[in-house]
């Protein structure tokens, strides 16, 4: 009878125990300092949903598509996804269940810090697909040092950029006494990283779209998007500003280059500052700015080249748990933790101690911000004309022209056509 | 009662061998036929529990796709170069190390051929790719060093294929070389001397002596090759990443960047092309080795 009493009452602890006990599981892609971020997050939840954990597991993004889809499809979904927007439009494309937050977001009080923008980029289809948890900002940097030993500003202009890179081709900034320094480090190995780079100049100089407007005309052979191309693909050519190997450099070899102090210019994520203000990296030797102007008239930026965000499968385990979750990725502390583990947040309306120049640049910006245009959003043929034009790109890195302006005319007929194609 | 001991001899055996023989078409064929099958349907619903099948739509989609046939072309011409360029410098140099005059110093050149078989290909290939780096690259170092120009390495659409063929080499060819000497190691020696008896030459002796013994390490070695070939993957993904433009854009690496744009049903059915490819000329090299009188 005792044994029987005994045993009842372990069983009913037991299930207390498995009752009270949940929880979330969120996949994402950012790593280390993501996991960290997390755990921070995972503390702070518990304290107002007692007996709640937060286990956040990253996978290398291409994984991190694959594992999602297959998991959605097959209701076996984690609690919650995070990524950047366009990859969860991918997950919605090849799932159709993930969670509308717009009555979520609605019934949100402290909110005010998005700007119409942020919320934009977080809809897809008149869904709100994500809750816009960090903006991706990235600027321009440049090497202090060097830029001291050629006597020259931070530059403002193309024109200066080009003179200023030229001068840390030729004048051996590092001091080191061998001719093995570039003026920027690029990279454009696969496609997807070759039209990044493109995006940032594009973007950088206060343009609104890198291939086509949300009316679907393709927008490369206007004036202004036309300089800025052919300035982009003669950076690859004909200036001799980059390393001959970047045509098969891609982010680690740009890494390398850039953290292998042998390139003055370079871009700058707001996810980057922490490791390169540490003296193993470039030891804040760097200093950030806006990318540079290439039209007269037009205000150049830095760049939102994306916005990270949480995305709640509809099969998900927990899906009330989950949806309170992502709401708290919204609060102050939630916010303060992303800024101090991952580098980036929505909002900078609490106290930021102890942040380096650098960090405090991204981390309360008060510069031109221009964020990327996410044509995939408008225009679901997209990815396959960007992929097209990836291509074009590419091959062309290889093959430089005398007439540049006649090159990109014909490219963008080529693009018409295939736009044309994909929309019938 | 004989008869009955075989039956329980067998039927022993086909319990032993039956697991694993279960297990070799679980992890064996099962992910190839869901690979073919995935390459019959829509890419955006190939993960989902009710995929939408397209029947040829992905085949007829990248025989109308220009990159997916240069990258065919590439890929056969890279293959019919590297089989070619490997077999012969690996039989000539297992004939270098089965020579008699090599009789003391053989083991120090084998272990140096083979070393890179079993050396990871990642951290071999990465080290390739420094070597031939623009920027401090100890290939144009050494060129240099002794007045010759730079070597356009992977950087040059040039060079590029000359520059990962090289590196391939490298790893492969040590696999070539031990293949062609155990079948060096059982050559018939009494031919050889017949044929010196009756003043055959060099070549003559090679062509109609050397070579037909040979045959089962030719074909072993040039079904290996081909399939080894037709396949390259890590040394593009590592060092070139399909380029310069599109100059080492080989089937498997462009199949894979597919993959990777979640595009699982063109993906899959390039991969089932170059499957059925090296399932033919593998089968058809074999077939024709086999067959041919090699006296």
């Amino acid at each position: 009878m005792k044994l029987n009493a005994l045993m009842g009452a372990t069983a009913l602890a037991l299930c207390t125990t498995t009752a009270s006990a949940q929880e979330l599981v969120v996949w994402h892609d950012l790593g280390d300092n993501g996991i960290a971020w997390f755990d921070k997050m995972s503390e702070v939840f518990q304290k107002t949903n007692p007996g709640v954990t937060v286990t956040s597991v990253s996978f290398p993004t291409d994984q991190w598509y694959g594992k999602s889809i297959a998991a959605i499809n097959t209701n076996t979904a984690p609690d919650l996804i995070y990524n950047n927007y366009e990859r969860v439009i991918r997950v919605v494309n090849q799932t159709g269940k993930i969670k509308d937050l717009t009555e979520t977001f609605g019934a949100m009080d402290d909110v005010g810090f998005l700007t119409e923008s942020d919320i934009g980029v977080a809809t897809y289809n008149d869904e709100m697909i994500i809750l816009p948890v960090q903006r991706v900002q990235m600027g321009f940097g440049i090497r202090d040092s060097w830029l001291d030993a050629v006597g020259e500003e931070f530059p403002e202009t193309w024109e200066d950029t080009i003179r200023v890179a030229k001068k840390f081709v030729e004048e051996d900034p590092d001091g080191n006494g061998r001719a093995d320094t570039y003026g920027l480090a690029l990279q454009a190995a696969n496609p997807r990283d070759l039209i990044h780079m493109l995006d940032l100049y594009t973007f950088g100089a206060g343009l609104r779209h890198t291939l086509i407007d949300p009316d679907g005309e393709i927008t490369i052979d206007q004036p202004d998007h036309k300089a800025v191309l052919i300035e982009f693909l003669k950076t690859f050519t004909e200036y001799g500003l980059v390393s001959p190997d970047t045509i098969t450099h891609s982010f680690p070899e740009m890494y390398q280059v850039i953290e292998g102090n042998r390139a003055g210019m370079f871009r700058v994520g707001d996810w980057n500052v922490k490791k390169w203000d540490t003296e193993e990296s470039l030891n804040g030797d760097f200093r950030i700015g806006e990318w540079p102007a290439h039209i007269n008239g037009t205000e150049n930026a830095v760049v939102i080249g994306g916005m990270r965000g949480v995305a709640v499968p509809e099969n998900a385990p927990n899906l009330d748990l989950a949806v309170e979750f992502a709401k708290f990725m919204l609060s102050k502390e939630a916010q303060a933790a992303s800024l101090q583990n991952v580098g980036a947040a929505v909002r900078g309306d609490f106290e930021i101690e102890g942040l380096s120049e650098r960090r405090l640049y991204f981390a309360q910006p008060k510069h031109t911000l221009n964020a990327y245009d996410f044509p995939e959003s408008v225009h679901s043929f997209y990815p396959e004309l960007e992929a097209e034009f990836h291509r074009e790109l590419v091959e062309i890195l290889v093959d430089p022209q005398d007439d540049w302006d006649a090159y990109v005319e014909e490219l963008a007929d080529r693009m018409r056509e295939k736009r044309d194609a994909l929309m019938q | 009662m004989l008869a009955q001991f075989k039956l329980g001899k067998s039927t022993v055996f086909y319990l032993f061998a039956a697991p694993f023989a279960l297990l070799t078409i679980v992890m064996g064929l099962w992910p190839i036929a869901l690979s073919i099958q995935t390459s019959f349907t829509d890419s955006y619903t190939a993960l989902s529990p009710d995929p939408v099948y397209v029947g040829l739509s992905n085949y007829i989609k990248i025989f109308n796709d220009p990159v997916f046939l240069k990258s065919a072309w590439l890929t056969l011409r890279y293959t019919l170069i590297a089989v070619l360029l490997n077999l012969t410098i690996a039989l000539f140099y297992a004939m270098f190390l089965s020579s008699s005059v090599l009789s003391r110093g053989a083991w120090l050149f084998k272990l140096c051929c083979f070393l890179p078989v079993v050396t990871p290909d990642v951290a071999g290939f990465i080290v390739w790719k420094w070597m031939y780096s623009s920027d401090f690259g100890a290939i144009n170092a050494m060129l240099n060093a002794i007045g010759l120009p730079d070597f356009g390495g992977v950087s040059s659409v040039q060079t590029a294929t000359i520059a990962i063929l090289i590196a391939e080499m490298w790893y492969h060819v040590g696999f070539y070389i031990v293949i062609f000497l155990a079948n060096f190691a059982m050559l018939d020696k009494s031919l050889d001397e017949a044929a010196m008896m009756d003043n055959a030459g060099f070549w003559r002796k090679f062509y109609k002596v050397t070579l037909p013994q040979l045959r089962p390490a030719i074909t072993i070695n040039m079904i290996y090759a081909l399939i080894q070939f037709l396949k390259t993957f890590t040394v593009v993904v590592v060092i070139t990443k399909g380029g310069p433009g599109t100059t080492t854009n080989f089937i498997s690496y462009y199949a894979y960047r597919q993959f990777d744009q979640a595009q699982y049903g063109t993906a899959t059915a390039m991969a089932t092309v170059l499957f059925a490819v090296i399932m033919v000329l593998a089968s058809g090299l074999y077939w024709y080795s086999q067959r041919r009188d090699w006296r």
